[in-house]
């Protein structure tokens, strides 16, 4: 399988604070890989500078062969490359179809066929029946719904999805676990930020561990969770993943 | 869908008939002067409601437009004897132009530090416009030469005719505003009023919208600089200038309801007829209060309806019938 994605040495700094260092991995075609770690371990910051919000101190960020480091976020993601935000940032005035047509405008300029397009997104993700709620009317997971749906629209070869089950009950995880795997095997490539451990060993081919900005393991989830790395990085809040479902770190 | 289609079509006609027959039916030029005034700020309220009001860029700064505007025309008109209606056109491209570095500075602050930055650069225009005597008459200005009728030099002897002219202007601002509206322009700059980061993420070149749809507005502002000059006869730094032409470009826009089409127009028309009433009626009782009670309807409406009138309408209208409401 070919390379989708490939960080080499990624470094940001902010003052005094070494956000990330020296983190490099590998995300393979319509594979989904699963970034992990403590709070403040710099997984949001990664997602920044892999996306464009954030440029790195050093390092390089290749989407499928191409640089990407010192590109705007729109230039990223005309790339290819989608993201979600860890708190859901729709366009709040906006209706979730105008939300999602949006997002299909980068692609097709004509209303029409944004409008189609957007219509298709928003079926994918289980928001049929919001069509014309405004974005802030909605509850937290279909926000969450929303912004795949939006970031769906740009048609994404790549996406990144920070955080999306964050403040979900266990039946609402169940049903965005789902909706990962959907994408995933709609030929996605998908790298996913997460605490919720049941979701990351439902999802997730490939773990990557991040503490205090640096790389700490990575490997097949399983061959992650008896890490004794990974265990001390989570100080004994971690259980074993089979015995307690949402283990939070 | 049809008849709703088919309703709109009806309302502009109405609309239409009422607006080019007004000036006909009122014979009283106060009125007449009122109704261009509300024309006027309504133009410039629509000019400014593109950037301010749809991608939510608080500009306290469009004088700088409207006085570039009327400081072209009237260069050209005094100096070259160019016709006003080609300085007009002219006042729109060095607009445009003065707003590619001005927007490069501005653009580069957020929220309440680009509005601050806004009101500085019409400030410093003002200012160069007052030291510079040598080109364009400094701090005392200049009268328009009156000519009489003379419609090929923006000069008429009717009021009726500069009513005509800047509803003509009006139009004109309007059509474009829904032009922009309905198409993918529209999404992209409510999209980054509402919040830019997630515009970036889905592929909006934030800074290039930014700076075409702020390019557009100030050619338009600059449109109603030149026509103003025209209809008082007199140009200097402090009225081209003036702060209260973009405070007032953004007042009747936030009151009518900022980023919706007829917004400016419903903000202007209340808030030039109750300005105008209220000193008709107050102005020569106690000095300022038709000043203070003009400022609590201001405040009454942006405390209780910051979405502007037309939100309210819109609420009351989709309350009574039990609809969805529409995008926004």
């Amino acid at each position: 399988m070919a390379d989708a994605l490939v960080i080499k040495g990624l470094s940001k700094r902010f003052g005094g604070l070494r956000a990330v260092q020296d983190v490099s991995f590998t995300v393979q075609e319509n594979e989904t890989v699963a970034l992990i770690g403590p709070n403040g371990a710099g997984k949001t910051t990664s997602f920044h500078l892999i996306t464009g919000f954030h440029r790195p101190d050093s390092g390089s960020v290749l989407a499928f062969g191409q640089e990407v480091v010192g590109l705007k976020p729109h230039d990223v993601c005309a790339l290819g490359m989608a993201r979600t935000f860890q708190v859901a940032k729709p366009f709040g005035a906006m209706t979730v179809l105008a939300n999602v047509m949006t997002g299909a405008f980068l692609r097709d300029r004509h209303v029409a066929a944004a409008q189609k397009k957007a219509r298709e997104a928003i079926e994918f993700v289980g928001l049929g029946a919001r069509e014309q709620t405004r974005a802030r009317d909605l509850t937290t997971i279909d926000q969450r719904r929303l912004e795949m749906a939006r970031a769906l629209a740009t048609q994404p070869r790549i996406l990144l999805l920070d955080e999306v089950m964050a403040g979900l009950n266990p039946a609402e995880i169940d049903q965005a676990v789902a909706l990962v795997k959907k994408l995933s095997a709609s030929g996605l490539t998908i790298v996913i930020v997460e605490h919720v451990m049941r979701a990351i060993m439902a999802v997730a081919r490939h773990i990557v561990v991040l503490d205090h900005g640096q790389k700490i393991a990575e490997g097949a989830p399983k061959e992650i969770v008896e890490n004794p790395e990974v265990i001390r990085a989570y100080l004994g809040s971690y259980v074993h993943p089979t015995a307690q479902g949402d283990a939070h770190a | 869908m049809q008849t709703s289609g088919n309703m709109k079509w009806l309302w502009l006609a109405i609309g239409a008939i009422v607006m080019l027959a007004l000036p006909q039916l009122v014979s009283s030029s106060f009125a007449i002067d009122i109704f261009i005034r509300i024309l006027l700020f309504s133009f410039i309220g629509v000019a400014w409601n593109l950037m301010g009001g749809y991608a939510k860029q608080l500009s306290l700064g469009h004088a700088a437009y409207f006085g570039l505007g009327a400081y072209t025309s009237t260069i050209m008109q005094v100096n070259y004897g160019i016709s006003p209606w080609i300085g007009m056109i002219a006042g729109g491209v060095v607009a445009t132009l003065a707003s590619l570095p001005i927007g490069w500075l501005c653009f580069r602050l957020r929220g309440p530090y680009f509005t601050i930055a806004t009101i500085a650069t019409a400030q410093v225009l003002m200012l160069i416009f007052l030291k510079f005597r040598d080109f364009a008459w400094g701090a005392e200005g200049t009268t328009i030469p009156n000519l009489g009728s003379a419609p090929l030099m923006m000069q008429f002897e009717e009021k009726s005719s500069y009513y005509y002219v800047v509803l003509g202007l009006l139009v004109v601002g309007l059509w474009i505003t829904h032009q922009i509206e309905k198409s993918w322009i529209g999404y992209y700059l409510v999209a980054i009023g509402e919040d830019e980061d997630a515009a970036e993420a889905i592929g909006v070149n934030a800074p290039k919208v930014k700076r075409d749809i702020y390019m557009i507005s100030a050619f338009l502002t600059a449109l109603a600089g030149t026509f103003y000059t025209q209809y008082i006869y007199f140009i200097d730094p402090a009225t081209a200038f003036s702060f209260s032409v973009s405070i007032e470009a953004a007042l009747v826009s936030i009151v009518g309801g900022i980023g919706t089409l007829w917004g400016p127009v419903i903000g202007t028309v209340l808030l030039e007829t109750t300005s105008a009433l209220l000193q008709s009626w107050l102005g020569s009782s106690v000095g300022g209060i038709q000043l203070t009670v003009y400022s609590l309807i201001l405040m009454a409406v942006i405390l209780w309806r910051p979405t502007g009138l037309i939100g309210f309408a819109t609420d009351v209208y989709h309350r009574t019938l039990r609809r969805k409401p529409a995008r926004a």
